[in-house]
């Protein structure tokens, strides 16, 4: 076990010394302890290593070089191996500590990058909050700060999105940008991508100036998506009423009744977050219109009263 | 380990101890990682071209000819997400330092990464968010007006405030509950209006704690809760990340059996109302019944006398 360790060192410091690319032939001639001479085992162990390199960070790349006959030829270039020199203050190293300790992001890596960046300096904070991660979610924040194209299936259906940025929004991630095809903003649940996705080569696109990723995710969940919006007018009970009017404000309340139900009028894209929300009032709302809508929801619901299926 | 290097370089006289508590590693592994790196370094591995490592009698560690680890290595993308975010989530709560050291670290940090304006997090803004966490700090017992969605009813309790998180996308107020004698999990959007009691709480009852989970705190399942089992088409197949099931079963077609720990009825028909076609409710056979009652009174609304 220690040898792989020294000899993962060793390959790291191998890689950044030479001016050119070397052979897997190159590497096991130069690296202590040695990799096994059998051709395949050594494959097989090189492979291994640059895997975990990998993982750590470690960016290996491969190149073909002439010199080598057509053989893979093997580095690691300082630019992308070195973090730059941050110039963190001690206090702005405690504030991060403050951070991770106080937000952690679910199976994220906090703690390893505060390492990178000096320690643990100052005191950590009491636990206040935890934010979802899903596992697509470090590469799609690699493919936004690289500007790669992404690839990926979303309800059925292919899409391609140039991405700005990730936003965390009521519990969950969103990665938004420019859908390519339909050549509009897009913002997409990075829990509800179908499948891995596949990312395209750095530098394919232009971010516009000063986006706010923000901005791509309309305050209320029920307007991001591709349909057309609909005005919807909802009747809620008056047990339900000041809720409802807490949640949405006063803006749309359209109508007051003397029992003290209150009809709201909601401008709606996303028809199935839609129905979720009329919903889980249970039965004191209903959708007055538009009939589409209601008898969207009474189509639901009639499905929903057979028991036996 | 190589995460020390560039430290012990630049901090020359840094000892083990103080390495250990700085990067929370402990110090026998500190002292094994610091054994391996004289055998380190570059071929042909002859004592010009390997690691000197020394540590003097005074615990100071001291190293040489590792230049090749003299910065750090750059963050990957799980590093850089994990850091980013949770600036970003800090400076979006309620009394946070806008133009503090958090911000200016979270500034250089994105710099380095290339992801300035690449991340944005809202972790909503509960009314009275900022009063609670100062009752919590302050100690201070509190009068709420809380509206209690599985009784469908407002009530008034006195609570003593332990702690405000935030998980699952929501604010929540950890409490002793005065009314219920225990306790007690409140959603802040749920709370309508607090009042300051006057009264000074000893010290809290629900521990503060420094790890664990916070999800863990949100839903802890009683013995006597009903346990609904659900089957689960695959577009409903996030309910089993985003709920307290106790066990989750694969089947074919990518379905999912889920059992869940329901403890207020009305949760049960507002989830499985909300997601229709896509959940089968499979037992117990009362779990399916209070289901399409349920169905039948909202559906009464749109055709009533049917």
């Amino acid at each position: 076990m220690t040898d792989r360790v020294e000899r993962l060192v060793n390959l790291t410091a191998t890689l950044l010394d030479t001016r050119r690319p070397l052979s897997l032939e190159e590497l096991a001639e130069r690296l202590e302890p040695a990799y096994p001479t059998e051709k395949s085992a050594r494959r097989r162990a090189f492979e291994r290593d640059k895997e975990t390199l990998r993982d750590l960070g470690v960016p290996v790349t491969v190149e073909t070089v002439d010199g080598l006959g057509g053989e893979p030829g093997y580095r690691i270039r300082p630019d992308d191996y070195y973090l730059p020199d941050l110039g963190l203050t001690a206090d702005e190293r405690a504030a991060l500590h403050v951070a991770i300790t106080a937000v952690r992001l679910v199976g994220g890596a906090g703690r390893e990058g505060l390492r990178k960046l000096g320690g643990f300096e100052g005191t950590a904070a009491v636990p206040l909050a935890e934010l979802e991660a899903t596992p697509a979610l470090p590469d799609l924040f690699d493919a936004v700060t690289k500007r790669r194209v992404v690839s990926f299936e979303y309800r059925g259906e292919p899409r391609r999105l140039e991405p700005y940025g990730v936003v965390h929004r009521f519990g969950h991630w969103y990665v938004v940008g420019r859908d390519q095809e339909r050549q509009a903003p897009r913002a997409f649940r990075v829990d509800r991508i179908e499948g891995a996705p596949a990312y395209g080569d750095a530098a394919a696109f232009v971010s516009p100036p000063d986006v706010d990723p923000a901005e791509y995710l309309r305050a209320d969940p029920l307007t991001y998506g591709d349909e057309q919006p609909v005005q919807a007018q909802v009747l809620v009970d008056a047990s339900r009423a000041a809720w409802v009017v807490d949640e949405l404000g006063e803006a749309v309340v359209t109508e007051r009744r003397a029992d003290g139900a209150v009809v709201v009028e909601l401008s709606v894209v996303n028809r199935s977050a839609f129905r979720t929300w009329v919903l889980g009032l249970l039965e004191h709302a209903e959708v007055l219109a538009p009939e589409e809508l209601r008898r969207d929801v009474v189509e639901w619901l009639r499905g929903l009263t057979g028991v036996a299926r | 380990m190589l995460a020390l290097v560039p430290w012990i370089l630049t901090h020359p006289g840094v000892t083990i101890p103080e390495l250990a508590a700085r990067f929370e590693i402990d110090a026998r592994e500190i002292e094994r990682d610091l054994e391996l790196l004289p055998m380190c370094g570059l071929p042909p591995y002859t004592a010009d071209r390997l690691i000197d490592v020394w540590v003097a009698d005074d615990g100071a560690v001291s190293l040489r000819l590792a230049e090749y680890f003299e910065r750090p290595l750059r963050l990957t993308p799980a590093e850089g997400i994990a850091l980013v975010a949770a600036g970003h989530a800090l400076l979006a709560v309620p009394g946070a330092d806008r133009e503090g050291p958090l911000a200016s670290a979270l500034d250089k940090v994105e710099d380095a990464l290339g992801a300035r304006g690449g991340v944005a997090v809202d972790v909503g803004d509960a009314r009275d968010l900022a009063q609670l966490q100062e009752a919590v700090a302050a100690r201070q017992q509190l009068e709420i007006e809380y509206y209690s969605f599985a009784r469908d009813e407002m009530t008034t309790r006195v609570v003593d405030p332990a702690r405000v998180f935030h998980a699952f996308g929501e604010w929540y107020l950890a409490a002793y509950c005065h009314s219920a004698q225990a306790d007690r999990l409140f959603r802040v959007d749920r709370i309508r209006s607090v009042r300051a009691t006057g009264e000074v709480v000893e010290a809290p009852s629900v521990p503060a704690g420094t790890d664990g989970d916070l999800g863990e705190l949100v839903y802890q399942p009683q013995p006597d809760d009903l346990r609904v089992t659900l089957r689960l088409e695959p577009d409903a197949a996030w309910v089993a990340e985003n709920l307290p099931t106790e066990s989750v079963t694969p089947r074919a077609r990518g379905r999912v059996d889920v059992v869940l720990p329901v403890s207020a009825l009305g949760f049960l028909e507002r989830l499985v109302l909300g997601l229709g076609p896509a959940v089968e409710v499979l037992a117990p056979p009362e779990a399916r019944e209070v289901v399409a009652a349920a169905a039948a009174r909202v559906l009464s609304r749109y055709e009533p006398g049917r």
